[in-house]
């Protein structure tokens, strides 16, 4: 039997190709077809899905073919690609890679391009077999795919015009509700405001409201959005006239969709590239679906790549993007980079760890070159500001660099894990983020008891899911429990407490939730007051100004009355502390309820993965997700792979800090220079150079500290030496901290870190700037008293300052103007202050 | 308007609005006109009552207030017998007898005065003043908002937030002023130190340029030209005559100084006024001190002896002053607190919080003197026809201004807010008698 083939090459195509064949005929006739010159040539071909089977009455899947090609590219090749099928009688397939079933069996799919070749198997089953109806799927699918239910239409919180449905169909049994019964969603009430519409008529089914207006037959604001006549009129219409079921009537659940598969994953276009996605849905039942047709695409950003309604993917201009897909209740996307051209000779690059794997990894496929590996010298202070948040001093600067020894980094690396100043920095780090204060624990013991206990925790590098639990159950009268004790014995607000321990420890930003179902995550309301319902126990025991202790107490005996109940804003019901998979805790489980919540936070998947990306946005000034807490499936990560790898090393480890610090500082990612080179210049998220990154109020202030050797500003009885070692920086309010954007620890701090007018006065006019050059005592005045040389002045405050010694176009220049000054010590203050106002000393590089 | 008109803007804004919002809009619409912007107003004083002022006993007096009505310079519109200045000026002022807060509490309640918002975890709001400072800009090298003083002495961060830019970012934060009563004001980093000549600065600069040379790669790309920029703004404002004048307060006459009281109360109103004539934009006059406002105990001796005659000396001068000046029509002047207080006084003969009901006064900058907007009860608990909520007062100062009241910002949860939200986050509208 002849094999089916099938050539797919549009008349326009076609016609395409031979105009190009003829303009290059013009210019140069010579060997047209057997000169590669210039041309990658196709070395492998590979099927996307690599297999599929299907199941039911006309199963179809759409299969991609990718070459990959001697330039480094993989291309898209489907619309040149023979398919030939081994059997006929079971399945047919079209030009463009779409497979329909016909009957049971096992058949081979074969992909030809020129003489290069791939094979793919299919089964087929039930293909004599009706899938049972799920609204959700069918219904909800063509309220997703034709946008009835995106954010900005009747899927926006309130819905639209009197009319609600659940972004992307999350919720199809309110969607159910909502069409089948009619009726205005109100946010403060679980009662339908309005006159009921029902939005279908069963008896005159193509009189439905839902059909009139999105064929455009009743006026609609949203325009036409399918045909009359159409498949999904079609399917409408008739789900309308048997008596709108929702699937799960005969009493069996209906297959329901537990997740969506894009592929590829990634890819990589030239500027005349193009890039047909695949969406597979997991369903309940173990099967696989293709849902490439049902869904909706959108790229993240239209200034890089366009996708249009079918899925394929164009490219605009040279960057990096997503596209968002969505289907029925789920939502996913596949990562889009666009280059300019391919580089002919990429460089053998090395890299050191599992992060360079993926992070170099990546760059070769955007034809991106990572920058050299940064100096000793650049080294140096990079790692000391980011490891101990302090200068290296110059005597150890000098050592680091004289040292012959070829693993010298990884053990400076051993050296700044072990030393004090680690304590200080991240002590001073968690303080922030769990937000120590005096105005927030109630006065300056309790701030000092909950900050003493972070400290510890860091100290004895206590593991990270261990110290969540106790921030987050923690009862009584010890350091964590002070987080819940506010000024005025004021004990925080289940919801706010709820959102905010998932927005620290789980990445995730779910306060939307508390008034309205997240308008663009699958979170619901009722998920979120099912968590607060967890902090509906705590209460306090004992006596204002007197030592005060955090309980769960069912009974609620404390001073606040009895307990908390939490209450739905729009049920107006009591809410039972329930996880988001919606399971409740039973009376007999119901003590202890933050102890639960603890668990269930500190074993959730998404746990590792947040604190991953936290510390990672520290020593890289961006979060693999950025913003560092606002992990959202429309927000994906830019190093998918790398994400779960990390978090999953962090969970074995232990939860250990320091284990992944060390993965990271020791990377040659981290340790790649600040200079970036022609191909990576552009790029702002691939890690491909060291961008400089500003330091932190608290550091940078330190810093000023150590370069001029002028401390005691908080002095007093509170004889603390550096801005990170504050306890309570609510106490000790300082300009300089202030207008360099220290957080008052009121919320979850966001430090922006940009410059400001303030800054600039501080820098001019401000005591930080003015005082401390020249004081007696200081380094400048030292230097002087010993009848220093101008030059070794210069080197000392360069090696301080900026870890290296001047280049020999900066000492000549120095010497010269300070040289030509009538008052030495001065002009040595001038540049001492040009240096510490310099943007190499105010960043790390 | 026409209906066409107003359909034209709204389909412009429609999206995320619900159709009770946008009836609620339309209404503004139709009634005001958004075709011919109203813009008067170019800079604001916001004369802050920090604790919140017992209504009763000054703007709607009332019988259960131990204090007598007086009549004022405006037919039928009395003001309580603490006010007499102030009465003397009723034309020109307009009072709000029906406003309503949703928070009960001081911090709470003076983020919800100042932002329209009640306070949430995750999104600090803008102050009114951040939102007309960045839809109007600066108008010269004074900055274009501030705060003077901060009014309390300790730190309370939650209490500083409704002043503040909230999510517009620092920029827009307002420059806190120390107190301008004490011997020895002076604006922190506004002064060159001494012996810091321009000479000097112009040498420190020179260095720079050397120091900074390895990152000059850098600097032709953003972030450090940004710095540049903004030290040429800073120079330019320490060096600044004018800039220095506004913060002077030697300047002025000891008559000017002793009409508008040596107390901070007094001394932060005529230095709000000289910033105003100077330049700047917004200045929130918040010379009440921590709590004064709040008389939980003794109300009546408090306003007798101290709050009543400070606010009717300073108030009036300050009226007065404007006029003279000829600034009186481009100067938007509001009063107000956190909320009003308890009809009934409680056993230390003091009153409570009392958010339902409660007064606040406007003048000058476009805004349509002698009248009384809303009324309250008998006692001042509750009002008789409607309320006015902050964002309705925030529509009609932005209206003055000739900033679009219907505008949304995004919060950096991607969530559109009213820049004037009224109860239950719906739209502001502006009260067209005022305007």
């Amino acid at each position: 039997m002849e094999p089916n083939r099938k050539k797919r090459h549009s008349m326009t195509a076609g016609i395409g190709v031979l105009a190009v064949l003829c303009v290059i005929g013009l210019m140069d006739a010579r060997g047209l077809a057997d000169d590669p010159s210039g041309e990658p040539t196709l070395i492998s071909l590979r099927f996307l899905p690599e297999g599929a089977a299907l199941w039911g009455s006309g199963a179809a899947q759409r299969f991609m073919v990718l070459g990959a090609y001697s330039d480094g590219l993989e291309r898209d090749v489907t619309d040149q690609t023979w398919f030939i099928l081994s059997d006929l009688e079971k399945a047919s397939i079209d030009a463009a890679g779409r497979l329909t079933a016909r009957a049971d069996g096992e058949l081979e799919l074969t992909a030809e391009v020129g003489k290069v070749t791939a094979k793919a198997r299919v089964t087929i089953e039930g293909s004599d077999e009706q899938p049972p109806f799920s609204f959700a799927r069918v219904i909800g699918g063509i309220l997703t795919k034709r946008g009835c239910n995106a954010a900005d239409c009747h899927g926006g919180v309130k819905g639209k015009n009197g009319f609600k449905l659940s972004l992307n169909a999350v919720h199809p049994r309110e969607d159910h509700k909502w069409i089948v019964e009619g009726g205005e969603f109100q946010v403060l009430s679980d009662e339908a405001s309005g006159p009921k519409t029902p939005r279908i008529d069963p008896e005159q089914a193509e009189q439905s409201l839902i059909l009139l207006k999105a064929t455009g037959e009743a006026a609609h604001g949203g325009g036409r959005r399918f045909e009359t006549g159409s498949s999904d009129y079609q399917t409408i219409l008739e789900w309308v006239a048997s008596g709108a079921p929702y699937g799960a009537e005969s009493g069996e659940e209906p297959v329901v969709i537990d997740g969506i598969e894009i592929l590829p994953r990634e890819s990589v276009l030239g500027p005349d590239g193009r890039q047909q996605l695949l969406v597979t849905a997991r369903l309940s039942n173990g099967r696989r679906e293709d849902m490439t047709d049902q869904v909706t695409y959108k790229s993240n950003n239209k200034e890089v790549a366009r996708v249009n309604a079918d899925g394929v993917v164009e490219p605009v201009k040279p960057g990096e993007t997503a596209i968002m897909v969505r289907a029925a209740g789920h939502a996913a996307s596949a990562r889009i980079g666009v280059i300019a051209q391919t580089l002919a000779n990429y460089p053998e690059v090395e890299g050191y760890n599992v992060i360079d794997e993926h992070v170099f990894g990546k760059l070769r496929k955007f034809n991106i070159v990572p920058s050299q590996l940064c100096t000793d010298a650049e080294f140096v202070r990079r790692v000391c500001l980011d490891v101990t948040g302090t200068l290296p001093p110059g005597h150890r600067v000098r050592e680091f660099l004289d040292d012959p020894d070829p693993d010298k980094r990884n053990k400076l690396i051993g050296v700044l894990l072990a030393s004090p100043e680690y304590v200080d920095y991240w002590t001073y780090r968690f303080a922030d983020l769990f937000r120590v204060s005096n105005y927030g624990q109630s006065g300056s013991k309790y701030a000092a008891m909950y900050w003493q206990w972070i400290r510890n925790s860091v100290a004895e590098n206590k593991p990270y899911d261990q110290i969540a639990m106790e921030r987050i159950a923690a009862q009584g009268f010890d350091g964590p429990s002070r987080h819940y004790y506010h000024i005025g014995g004021e004990l925080p607000k289940p919801p706010n407490e709820m959102a905010e321990q998932v927005r620290v420890f789980l990445g995730r930003r779910l306060d939307c939730a508390q008034c309205h179902n997240h308008p663009y995550e699958a979170w619901s309301q009722d998920q979120f007051w099912g968590l607060s319902a967890f902090y509906g126990d705590l209460t306090r025991l004992g006596h204002l100004g007197i030592d005060m202790v955090i309980i769960d107490d069912p009974a609620g005996h404390g001073e606040v009355g009895a307990g908390q109940q939490v209450i739905h804003p729009r049920t107006k019901q009591v809410v039972l502390p329930t996880f988001p998979n919606g399971r409740a805790l039973s009376a007999a489980e119901r003590v202890d309820l933050r102890g639960h919540f603890a668990r269930w936070v500190t074993e959730h998947p998404y746990f590792a993965e947040a604190l991953v990306n936290r510390i990672w946005s520290i020593f890289f000034g961006r979060g693999l997700v950025e913003p560092v807490d606002d992990f959202r499936s429309t927000n994906p990560p830019s190093h998918p792979e790398l994400m779960a790898l990390l978090a999953e090393e962090f969970k074995t480890s232990g939860y250990d800090l320091k284990h992944l610090m060390r993965l990271i500082v020791q990377s040659k990612t981290y340790q790649l220079s600040g200079l970036p080179n022609d191909t990576n210049r552009e790029d702002e998220m691939n890690y491909s150079w060291h961008r400089p990154r500003p330091l932190d109020a608290e550091v940078l202030f330190d810093a000023i500290c150590q370069v001029t050797d002028v401390y005691g500003e908080f002095g007093g009885a509170h004889n603390q030496r550096r801005a990170v070692n504050l306890v309570a920086p609510d106490l000790h309010p300082l300009r300089f901290l202030e207008v360099y954007g220290q957080s008052d620890r009121m919320v979850v701090p966001e430090r922006k870190n940009e410059a400001n007018l303030d800054q600039a006065l501080h820098m001019l006019a401000g005591s930080t700037y003015n005082e401390k050059l020249g004081r007696d005592g200081g380094r400048l005045d030292r230097l002087l008293e010993g009848e220093t040389s101008d030059r070794e002045i210069i080197n000392a405050f360069y090696m301080v300052a900026y870890a290296r010694l001047p280049g020999p176009d900066e000492t000549g220049v120095l010497e010269a103007m300070i040289a030509e000054r009538a008052d030495r010590k001065e002009a040595l203050e001038d540049m001492v202050w040009a240096m510490m106002t310099s943007r190499e000393f105010a960043h790390n590089n | 308007m026409t209906r066409r008109g107003f359909l034209r803007v709204g389909s412009l804004s429609l999206l995320g609005m619900s159709i009770q919002q946008y009836l609620h809009l339309a209404d503004a619409w139709a009634a005001n006109g958004l075709e011919s912007p109203q813009k008067k107003a170019e800079a604001c004083i916001l004369i802050w009552l920090e604790g919140g002022p017992s209504h009763m006993d000054t703007f709607d007096p009332k019988p259960n207030s131990r204090f007598k009505p007086i009549a004022t310079n405006v037919d039928g519109i009395q003001v309580s017998e603490l006010l007499p200045g102030v009465a003397r000026h009723m034309d020109k002022l307009a009072i709000i007898r029906s406003m309503k807060s949703e928070e009960n509490n001081h911090p709470q309640g003076g983020y919800y005065a100042l932002t329209g918002h009640r306070p949430t975890i995750g999104e600090l709001f803008p102050s009114f003043g951040s939102v007309i400072c960045k839809e109007r800009g600066p108008r010269n090298a004074v900055p274009p908002y501030l705060l003077a003083p901060m009014p309390w002495e300790t730190y309370f961060p939650d209490y500083k937030d409704g002043f503040s830019a909230g999510f517009l970012g620092p920029d827009y934060d307002p420059m806190v002023l120390p107190d301008p009563s004490g011997e020895d004001f002076e604006v922190p980093d506004l002064k060159l130190p001494k012996g810091l000549t321009s000479d000097l600065i112009d040498h420190r600069r020179s260095f720079l340029k050397v120091v900074d040379r390895h990152c000059r790669d850098l600097e032709q790309r953003g972030e450090l030209g940004v710095m540049n920029a903004l030290s040429e703004r800073a120079l330019t404002m320490v060096t600044s005559p004018e800039v220095k004048k506004a913060f002077d307060l030697s300047r002025e006459s000891e008559q000017t100084r002793d009409a508008y009281g040596r107390d901070r109360v007094g001394q932060s109103v005529l230095l709000a006024r000289r910033l105003v004539e100077s330049g700047a934009r917004f200045v929130t006059a918040s010379g009440y001190g921590y709590a004064e406002w709040d008389t939980h105990a003794d109300n009546d001796e408090l306003l007798r002896e101290k709050l009543g005659p400070t606010l009717d000396r300073t108030l009036s001068t300050l009226i007065e002053d404007l006029e003279q000046r000829g600034l009186l029509e481009t100067t938007l002047v509001v009063v107000m607190g956190e909320f009003g207080r308890t009809p009934k006084i409680n056993p230390n003969g003091g009153r409570d919080h009392w958010p339902d009901c409660w007064s606040l006064a406007l003048a000058g900058g476009g805004i349509r003197g002698g009248q009384v907007i809303g009324a309250s009860d008998e006692e001042g608990a509750y009002s008789v026809d409607g309320h006015v909520a902050m964002g309705d007062v925030f529509a009609t100062i932005y209206k003055a201004f000739g900033i679009d009241f219907t505008k949304t910002y995004e919060t950096p949860f991607g969530r559109p807010v009213y820049i004037a939200n009224g109860l239950n986050n719906l739209p502001g509208r502006p009260l067209t008698e005022l305007l």
